[in-house]
């Protein structure tokens, strides 16, 4: 599984966002590959996931992906709860 | 003796002295310690190396494209057409340097935070490498013989002072931002959003909440950088050549034909999105080995520093006012262009509008600014940050970088980095009446 962290200069927040979600999944038994990136590349990378906030997924056209909303970036708790999906539906 | 000083002298020119492979060690050493799977060892150290070289290869593209930027508009302006290249190999030369300043710098900030009331351990790494590069450029430039050592021995603790105290700064309006003592900031517009929280004040009575209006989701595309800055400066190329074309002067003339068979039009629109490709270029490669960096710095500091405050990127912020992010960058742009006209006409500079700058400045500023003064109070942070950034680029390309890195200066150049050059450049030349 790949899942890409994006925020808008794909530099600071998303590899924060990066960490926090490897962590996540890791605790939840997935291992899974999490890479981030920028807003332009986000929409030509191959990916299953893409995480990131409602402003920046305003402008991201991804047909493979499915895009995931989350409200902060460095909250375990509330990314956790955000990201649910990825790891309910295993 | 003799085979320990030959080896010892070897490490030093071949490995500590050439920065790819300093940073590669550097990750490598990381990972180790985090104990990473081997596949992660192996592939973080060579992409941290690669991504450095990747940085370089950048370089010099964003300096030609920006070169023929400033000559259009010094033309509008009426000044001689300067070109300010980089130096080419001013990162080959100094990269080690600017590497070791950040890992030492990182290193005090954990110590600063481990035995000190400020808990924060500063996490952004893109600023971490940008701001040790402008500020190693500042110093070379006051103070040209310089040795490596004491740009170290000095570089070091005065980042590791301001990574820590930056966030600090600004933690009083992180903690109204985001109603947590939990995070804080760690971005260079530091005492730019500071400013922008004591202004937004003025406006504290009747404020009017930035999320309390609807903004139109069209301008959701303002958050891609590609977009924003080829948008802009090819809007600004256009501009700049049609009153080019309007003047009937020697200097007007040669420019529109400098272009060859091509239409000058047709080739400044070009250069404009060569200039983004650059940047595009750098950031990837800035990165690559950040994304290596980070994740071990984090590693360290958290078993260091147990009850540690992370100070993170200021888009953490954003997601808490995104009204406010919008209203803060037209602040900061349309204080930006106001300063273009009046540096090209009083100051004989060009002003580059460096976009990711007056954005993300402009942006955080806004929120920071909204939490006090709402919307008026966002716009006004816009606006300083409109103001700080185009008078600091034209004092700082003036005075205190130009014969180093001024171009990196002028599209990565911001904030705090123009604040505290000034600064960086006294140590620098009272050092040198020292040594």
């Amino acid at each position: 599984m790949k899942v890409l962290c994006v925020c808008g200069l794909g530099q600071g927040s998303s590899l924060i966002l990066k960490m926090n979600v490897e962590d996540i999944l890791k605790s939840k038994g997935i291992y899974a590959d999490v890479d981030n990136t920028d807003a332009s590349s986000a929409s030509f990378e191959r990916c299953d996931y893409i995480i990131t906030s409602a402003e920046i997924a305003e402008s991201i056209r991804n047909v493979n992906a499915k895009i995931i909303i989350v409200t902060n970036y460095f909250n375990k708790e509330i990314i956790g709860a955000e990201i649910a999906e990825i790891f309910e539906g295993l | 003796m003799g085979v320990v000083s030959n080896l010892a002298t070897w490490l030093a020119n071949n490995i500590f002295g050439v920065p790819t492979f300093l940073l590669m060690l550097i990750v490598l050493v990381g990972h180790i310690l985090q104990k990473s799977p081997v596949e992660k060892v192996v592939s973080g150290t060579i992409k941290a190396g690669v991504g450095f070289l990747v940085i370089n290869a950048g370089s010099s593209v964003i300096s030609t494209s920006l070169t023929e930027f400033t000559n259009v508009w010094s033309v509008v302006f009426g000044l001689q057409p300067a070109s300010y290249l980089d130096q080419s190999d001013f990162i080959g030369n100094f990269g080690s340097t600017v590497a070791l300043i950040m890992l030492f710098g990182f290193l005090i900030n954990v110590l600063l935070a481990r035995f000190t009331k400020f808990k924060y351990i500063y996490l952004t790494g893109h600023m971490m490498w940008w701001v040790s590069l402008i500020f190693t450029g500042v110093m070379v430039n006051a103070f040209p013989n310089v040795s490596k050592t004491l740009l170290i021995c000095v570089l070091s603790p005065v980042m590791g002072l301001y990574w820590t105290l930056q966030p600090a700064l600004t933690q009083k309006y992180v903690r109204k931002v985001t109603g947590t003592n939990d995070v804080a900031l760690a971005h260079t517009v530091g005492i730019g959003a500071w400013l922008a929280g004591l202004c937004g004040n003025l406006f504290a009575k009747n404020k009017k909440d930035s999320e309390s209006i609807n903004f139109p989701r069209s301008l959701s595309f303002l958050r891609d950088n590609n977009v924003v800055t080829g948008l802009v400066m090819i809007l600004f190329f256009i501009i700049g050549t049609v009153l080019v074309m309007f003047q009937k002067t020697d200097a007007a003339t040669e420019l529109l034909a400098s272009s060859g068979d091509q239409s000058f039009m047709i080739y400044g629109i070009v250069q404009s999105l060569t200039f983004v490709a650059g940047i595009a270029v750098v950031l990837a490669g800035v990165k690559m080995f950040i994304g290596e960096i980070v994740p071990a710095f984090r590693g360290i500091s958290t078993k260091l520093v147990p009850n540690a405050i992370p100070a993170l990127d200021c888009p953490i912020l954003f997601t808490y006012a995104p009204n406010a992010t919008i209203i803060g960058f037209f602040g900061a742009f349309i204080a930006a262009i106001v300063w273009m006209a009046v540096l090209g006409t009083a100051a004989g500079y060009v002003f580059v509008p460096s976009m990711i700058v007056l954005f993300f400045h402009g942006a955080t500023a806004g929120v920071i600014g909204n939490s006090t003064g709402g919307i008026k109070g966002a716009f006004l942070g816009g606006v300083i940050i409109g103001t700080i950034v185009p008078l600091g680029q034209w004092l700082c390309l003036t005075y205190f970088i130009g014969s180093t890195i001024p171009a990196t200066a002028a599209w990565a150049g911001d904030t705090d980095q123009f604040l505290l050059a000034p600064l960086i450049s006294f140590i620098a030349k009272l050092l040198s009446s020292l040594f």
